[in-house]
């Protein structure tokens, strides 16, 4: 048992801290934030460069093929400043749904133009009747010769206003495995993205009118998607978990500092003890979220059984993140509502991330279905 | 730092071989046991497996040798933890606060004779010692008490009362702090004591409480321990004269869950078991979805206190800086032991409160859980001190952070 970080992901962890201490300070996110785009390009290429990016991605196919727990102490870092752009969209999420469920031609396709940055990617499930889940999947494309023609909409859509490619779940027939997935290229006619204003950090639609979509743009084989897609979600979530436990982190290190430097009735308000409370509920949440993330991630890099975990980490950390952030508020009150202070860029990710890959409700549930099986010893 | 984040602990082939003796040892030397494991009976026979264990050195495994502790590495201690926890049973497996946090205090603050002559009786399980810290005017507030120790000679003459204390089967002696000058300055005027349980002068009286603060075979009674005038030598005190504020940051550091835990709470796997046994509805309660909602209540929590204490078993056994662990634990735990009662509350509805022969499935541990998670709530510092302990370690509410309190084990 070692649950210390090894000396190359404390060195990985320096490198992300210190480029985001050159490069994307807290007031020049706050600035960014307010952007069309809500990155730059400087992350960007940063990402790329970096490897961070392609972290995941095996050495084959042009990526790092780093473990788990590697790659989540880089998004834990990045979840800290909080980094925004479509890092984990693309370089996790979408590049594990390719290696899983894409063939070999597809994966060699790829994957190299998401490890080095050129190609943005992004998964779109979720329709207007909104529910996480292939349950939720009800577009179904038309056939026309060797295209498939797709119309209506994906909501919800984690950074698909920067995205080259939209990886779409379609229902391709009634049963529960007709499920395809779609790499749709964004500059296809008849297809517009729009990013999503209001308390959202990049959540988009995606509309399709009429649009004509290669039938070689499915990924794997159709009825082939479920499992595999599972495989792929289930390897991503924790990286996700990890960014919202570094920005949890970062929500506390703030609030502490806050109570220590904040006077009012003549003492640090640190010395309150209902703030104090405030900041041990805080924290309780942001070490049950870590624990259950990091837990989650050794699993899988010791090919252990992970799914109970993976589901345990989301629901723990979703909710972890969301009350960090309230608590956090209650420590800061009006201070904590400045735009310019920075603590309101980790409550819209907290409420943002809080559905993504599934709301804790949806993970919950999962563990409820799996209840009867999980033997602990 | 290691190769690699890892959970489990791993075992060279040396350990992996010590298993195969424990485990040998242990299927050839546990007690059979029937009805109320804390009958009179049954605690005798736990008491032997404990100086059975004591002699190989399993009781204390990690304290050092020469104290008639085990010596053993950590992953070896593990070893023996689980192999005891396969059997639901702690080690020691009969109540012994004062003996744990005694004996850690001990071999922090006692000097070498005192090492040499107060722990060799409690490492091999010669003796059991309570831990006497509540008084009836200083609970939370542990440097209040009023039970004072007067030096006259060779001897400290000690009056007052402790309550909240002990089991129901006897201790030979006591670990207990005390006011050694109760005109001197707060936190300068504390002492602490191992006193013979037979001294003259001594009074235990049970108390009557709700339940057992669920603290192991023996824990089912708390007492009243007077003190009339009982003469103590004067070696048996530990640590210094007017010390025993610090020596009291150890004791208090490792019952504040600091040493942290490698097994678990055990409510998960037994409310499955009973969701799938119970009917309802002339189907198992399991296939209810509402039932199932509440045993992932049970397992999220319970997960989360289980990685809190391997956390803290791990930070511990390594020596890395702690700071809130331990309270944090402490506190989730006793919090959660709250809501986790109720979950059961809403999974088993009134099952959960009886322990009537003919009604009730679970062996009277659910009507026993429902109050020990109640009574929980104070020992070893009540949940409010556990969040006032956090927020000093953390840094708030004084001057400077706090830091843990020293243990060596």
């Amino acid at each position: 048992m070692d649950l210390s970080l090894t000396e190359s992901q404390q060195l990985l962890k320096q490198s992300v801290e210190d480029f985001i201490e050159r490069e994307a300070p807290r007031d020049t996110l706050v600035e960014l934030q307010q952007t069309e785009r809500g990155f730059n390009d400087t992350i960007w290429k940063t990402a790329a460069e970096t490897g961070w990016l392609g972290m995941l991605i095996p050495e084959q196919y042009g990526g790092g093929g780093a473990e788990f727990t590697d790659a989540a102490v880089v998004y834990e870092a990045l979840g800290h400043a909080p980094m925004p752009g479509p890092m984990f969209s693309s370089g996790v999420l979408s590049a594990q749904i390719i290696q899983h469920v894409g063939s070999e031609e597809q994966r060699q396709r790829h994957l190299p133009a998401i490890a080095s940055g050129e190609v943005i990617c992004t998964f779109a499930l979720t329709e207007p009747e909104y529910r996480w889940g292939l349950h939720g999947v009800r577009m179904r494309p038309r056939e026309d010769g060797e295209h498939y023609v797709l119309d209506g909409a994906k909501l919800f859509v984690y950074d698909a206003h920067a995205a080259d490619y939209v990886i779409t779940a379609v229902r391709t027939g009634d049963g529960e495995d007709d499920i395809g997935l779609l790499m749709v290229d964004t500059k296809t006619p008849g297809i517009s993205t729009r990013r999503l204003g209001g308390f959202t950090s990049s959540e988009s639609e995606v509309i399709f009118q009429n649009a004509r979509v290669p039938k070689s743009a499915l990924l794997g084989r159709p009825g082939g998607v479920r499992n595999a897609l599972d495989r792929a979600l289930m390897n991503a979530t924790p990286l996700l978990c990890a960014y919202q436990v570094g920005g949890a982190q970062a929500v506390f290190d703030l609030s502490v500092k806050y109570s220590r430097e904040r006077v009012q009735f003549g003492r640090p308000i640190g010395r309150f003890q209902f703030v104090q409370n405030h900041i041990v509920q805080l924290v309780n949440h942001l070490d049950a979220a870590r624990w259950t993330t990091y837990e989650a991630l050794w699993k899988l890099d010791s090919g252990r059984e992970a799914t109970v975990s993976v589901h345990l980490a989301k629901a723990v950390t979703s909710e972890g993140y969301r009350e960090a952030c309230d608590y956090a508020h209650e420590v800061h009150a009006g201070t904590g509502v400045m735009r310019e202070y920075g603590l309101t860029l980790f409550t819209r990710l907290s409420r943002s991330l809080y559905h993504a890959l599934g709301e804790p409700r949806y993970h919950r549930k999962r563990l409820a279905d799996l209840v009867a099986t999980i033997a602990v010893d | 730092m290691g190769a690699h984040v890892d959970f489990a602990p791993s075992y060279t082939p040396e350990q992996e071989a010590f298993r195969s003796e424990v485990r040998a040892w242990l299927s050839e030397h546990m007690p059979k046991t029937g009805g109320d494991l804390d009958s009179d009976e049954n605690y005798r026979k736990f008491r032997q497996l404990g100086r059975d264990l004591g002699k190989r050195g399993w009781l204390r495994p990690t304290a050092p040798k020469q104290y008639g502790g085990g010596g053993l590495d950590v992953a070896s201690a593990i070893v023996l933890y689980e192999e005891m926890d396969a059997y639901g049973l702690p080690i020691p497996p009969y109540y012994d606060s004062g003996g744990w946090l005694g004996g850690a205090s001990i071999l922090v603050w006692g000097t070498e004779e005192q090492k040499q002559r107060l722990l060799p009786p409690i490492f091999t399980g010669d003796v059991v010692t309570w831990q006497l810290l509540t008084g009836p005017e200083a609970g939370s507030d542990l440097a209040g008490t009023k039970t004072d120790a007067r030096r006259d000679g060779d001897e400290y003459v000690i009056n007052g009362e402790k309550i909240y204390v002990g089991g129901s089967h006897g201790a030979d002696q006591f670990w207990t702090i005390t006011r050694t000058n109760p005109d001197g300055d707060r936190h300068k005027n504390l002492s602490w004591f191992m006193i013979p349980a037979n001294l003259p002068g001594i009074t235990v009286r049970p108390m009557e409480l709700l339940g057992d603060g669920g603290e192991g075979i023996g824990a089912g009674v708390k007492n009243t321990v007077y003190f009339d005038n009982v003469r103590v030598p004067a070696a048996n005190l530990v640590g210094g004269e007017n010390n025993g504020w610090q020596v009291a940051s150890t004791h208090l550091e490792l019952e504040h869950g600091s040493g942290g835990s490698v097994g678990r709470n055990r409510w998960f796997t037994r409310a499955l078991r009973w969701a799938n046994e119970q009917q309802r509805d002339g189907r198992p309660l399991i296939e209810d979805p509402e039932a199932r909602d509440r045993l992932v209540d049970i397992f999220v929590l319970t997960e989360i206190s289980r990685l809190f204490g391997l956390r803290n078993f791990w930070m511990n056994r390594t020596h890395q800086p702690m700071t809130y662990e331990g309270p944090q634990s402490s506190y989730f735990r006793k919090l959660s032991g709250l809501k986790i009662t109720e979950a059961l509350h809403s999974l088993f509805g009134p099952y959960a409160l009886t322990h009537d022969e003919r009604w009730d499935f679970s062996e009277g541990t659910l009507d026993a859980y429902q109050r020990s998670a109640i009574v929980a709530l104070h020992p070893g510092g009540t949940a409010d001190i556990q969040k006032v302990i956090m927020a000093r370690r953390i840094g708030m509410g004084r001057e400077e952070r706090e830091s843990a309190g020293k243990t060596v084990e």
